[in-house]
């Protein structure tokens, strides 16, 4: 039983500093600075440098008709 | 990195400096203790003291008070991390959806870049929030963060660009359509199909949360010749497709021209984009006209009768009946807190989380999490009414706010009640889409549906015909407001058209406008800064007021998101 209640008073230990930790990044801004200056421009970096298809070079006329006439017959 | 340069970037992104008069003041610790426990009193917070630089980000955050502190901390800031991971395995597959989540994030700039910094976007629009306004308010982000997570995630289990090339499952079950397409127009097919809107996340609420990203796509239209001057919204739209970072998760897609000419043109180069097959489902310009409905409620037979030969479903009047009718209540609970804005002090929403909640649940259509925040903030509105609280103890005007807001600076409202005490307690957005859905017989659904298509975003108010974009004058008595907020879109050439005619009537009428001007999702055409600097200049000089905050009056945040 003494020992069932040490465990329990070590985790609520624990979560307590887990508690003091979470609110000292939130007090500080923590997660925006570092979304800030660390993670959005290693993202951006990243995004610039990606191959991309070039989308404009699809033809025109590619398209097949599958749109039949009675969806826009009008009264 | 030396020792003093340390010290310096710590002070920068840390210290909050005291004034000169501050630091000689006599200790005061019964005054300080009530701080710790109450809050600062308005007038002596110096929220602009805050900010680190241009950047928008906080030295700390706002110390509101034991107790706001705490429910900002526990219930906001916690409680919405916590629900992002949940959400984000809810609406994917599984715990697979945290691998579709993953890629996702390094696949799309507009993933990535933005919604990762969405606790930002909660501080902006709480700043200085207190109580049950900070209370209800934080619901209404709550709600959008959901969707947002839903739609998203929905995409990219669905994507093939995620998954090497293939159609699988999720892909044939998807109806992708545009943002201006109301979710409703999908209930008769919502126990078989899955609409999710294909810009409403890429595009706009993306500009709320972190407005860098849009520019991209908006300088990537330009880069193939399209022209620079029509609505940036349009240009963000096709932006994506010519950057090539728009999600492929459906088989058709449904389009719109609502609000104008510029989205046919976005409808135009979806469709050579997309190489798949799509319905255009309009609006009529001169809506109200009754020549009109019967051909604008055959076009939207025509959207259905579209998507039962593309996916095979047959159109379920069961379905449809079961969400107009869920999709009602959430329309009679706006109806109450309108009466309650309009006629109480005790409205606890302030001006940004009632715009963006109204126009994002009532164009994304019925979903269970509208109802579980509406609940939260039933609880906390019957509260707010039954006590008498004040919920804006510092309003010294009632504004509407009409036409078309700056995206990137929707929490407008929440700065200009911090510092000038303008309640923001309507906007033009949240009185769209006003109509409710009858399901006693086929005929009254469509016609009900077809009205609610019309009163559409930009649609009735912004481009559908002068006499409802005048209603502002009718709904300015209905909530008891002495000031207008203009919103003057720049590249909206239906609004420019008729701004003389505005400027006419305000003075007819003898009321208190102040114009912003601005370019939507385009924060270098008209920035943030000026836009405060046009407000606080009508406010000293015309207004002759003082500010509730002087550290909010000037401040640079070009580089915020």
């Amino acid at each position: 039983m003494k020992s069932i209640g040490k465990f329990i008073f070590k985790l609520m230990k624990i979560g307590a500093v887990i508690y003091g930790i979470l609110f000292a990044v939130f007090y500080f801004d923590l997660d925006g600075k570092f979304l800030y200056y660390i993670w959005e421009p290693m993202m951006v970096k990243h995004y610039d440098n990606m191959k991309r298809p070039d989308n404009t070079g699809m033809p025109y006329g590619l398209k097949d008709k599958v749109a039949p006439a009675e969806y826009t017959e009008i009264l | 990195m030396k020792l003093f340069e340390f010290k310096k970037k710590y002070h920068e992104l840390f210290v909050v400096e005291k004034r000169p008069e501050d630091k000689e003041k006599p200790r005061d610790v019964k005054k300080a203790f009530n701080d710790f426990w109450n809050g600062k009193p308005h007038e002596e917070r110096r929220l602009g003291d805050l900010y680190v630089g241009d950047t928008g980000l906080y030295k700390h955050r706002e110390w509101r008070g034991f107790m706001d502190t705490m429910y900002y901390f526990n219930m906001v800031w916690l409680y919405n991390y916590a629900h992002m991971v949940t959400d984000i395995v809810k609406y994917g597959d599984g715990p697979q959806s945290l691998v579709d989540f993953a890629k996702g994030v390094w696949r799309y700039r507009w993933m990535g870049q933005t919604y990762l910094s969405v606790m930002h976007w909660f501080d902006r629009g709480m700043e200085g929030m207190r109580g049950e306004a900070l209370r209800a308010s934080a619901w209404h982000y709550r709600g959008m963060v959901s969707e947002t997570i839903r739609q998203f995630q929905r995409m990219f289990i669905a994507d093939k660009k995620l998954h090497g090339g293939k159609e699988n499952k999720y892909w044939k079950q998807h109806i992708a359509h545009n943002e201006t397409v109301g979710g409703s127009f999908f209930y008769p097919f919502r126990q078989d199909l899955i609409d999710v809107p294909l810009e409403m996340i890429t595009y706009f609420v993306s500009v709320h949360v972190n407005n860098h990203t849009v520019l991209k796509y908006i300088d990537a239209a330009q880069s193939i010749g399209l022209p620079s001057d029509p609505c940036p919204m349009c240009q963000a739209e096709y932006g994506l497709f010519v950057e090539d970072d728009y999600p492929d998760y459906a088989p058709t897609m449904i389009t719109s021209n609502e609000a104008c000419d510029g989205s046919v043109a976005t409808s135009v180069l979806q469709d050579w984009f997309l190489n798949r097959p799509l319905y255009a489902l309009p609006q009529p310009m001169r809506y109200d006209d009754p020549l009109v409905q019967k051909h604008a409620q055959k076009e939207i037979e025509g959207c259905w009768k579209f998507i039962e030969e593309q996916y095979g479903v047959k159109f379920d009047w069961d379905t449809y009946v079961k969400y107009a009718e869920s999709f009602n209540k959430l329309t009679e609970f706006e109806w109450e807190k309108w009466d309650v804005a309009a006629n109480t002090e005790n409205y606890p929403i302030n001006g940004v989380a009632q715009a963006l909640y109204r126009i994002y649940y009532s164009q994304a259509g019925d979903r269970p999490i509208w109802h579980e925040c509406d609940e939260h903030v039933r609880k906390i509105m019957n509260k707010t009414v039954k006590k008498n609280i004040i919920t804006f103890p510092k309003t010294r005007h009632r504004a509407i706010a009409w036409s078309c807001a700056p995206l990137y600076y929707s929490n407008w409202c929440t700065w200009a009640y911090n510092c000038w005490g303008i309640n923001c307690v309507i906007n033009m957005d949240s009185l769209m889409f006003d109509q409710y859905l009858r399901t006693d017989t086929y005929e009254h659904a469509l016609e009900d549906l077809n009205w609610m298509n019309e009163k559409a975003p930009m649609r009735a108010m912004a481009v559908g015909g002068h006499e409802h974009i005048l209603s502002l004058f009718d709904y300015m008595e209905r909530f008891n407001c002495d000031m207008v907020i203009m919103y003057d879109q720049l590249q909206c050439k239906g609004m420019q058209g008729i701004h003389g005619v505005f400027e006419d009537e305000f003075r007819k009428r003898d009321i208190h406008a102040i114009w912003v001007p601005h370019a939507l999702p385009d924060k270098r055409t008209v920035s943030r800064k000026e836009i405060r600097k046009i407000i606080s200049d009508y406010m000293t000089t015309v207004m002759h007021e003082e500010p509730l905050d002087p550290t909010l009056v000037e401040f640079d945040d070009d580089n915020s998101w």
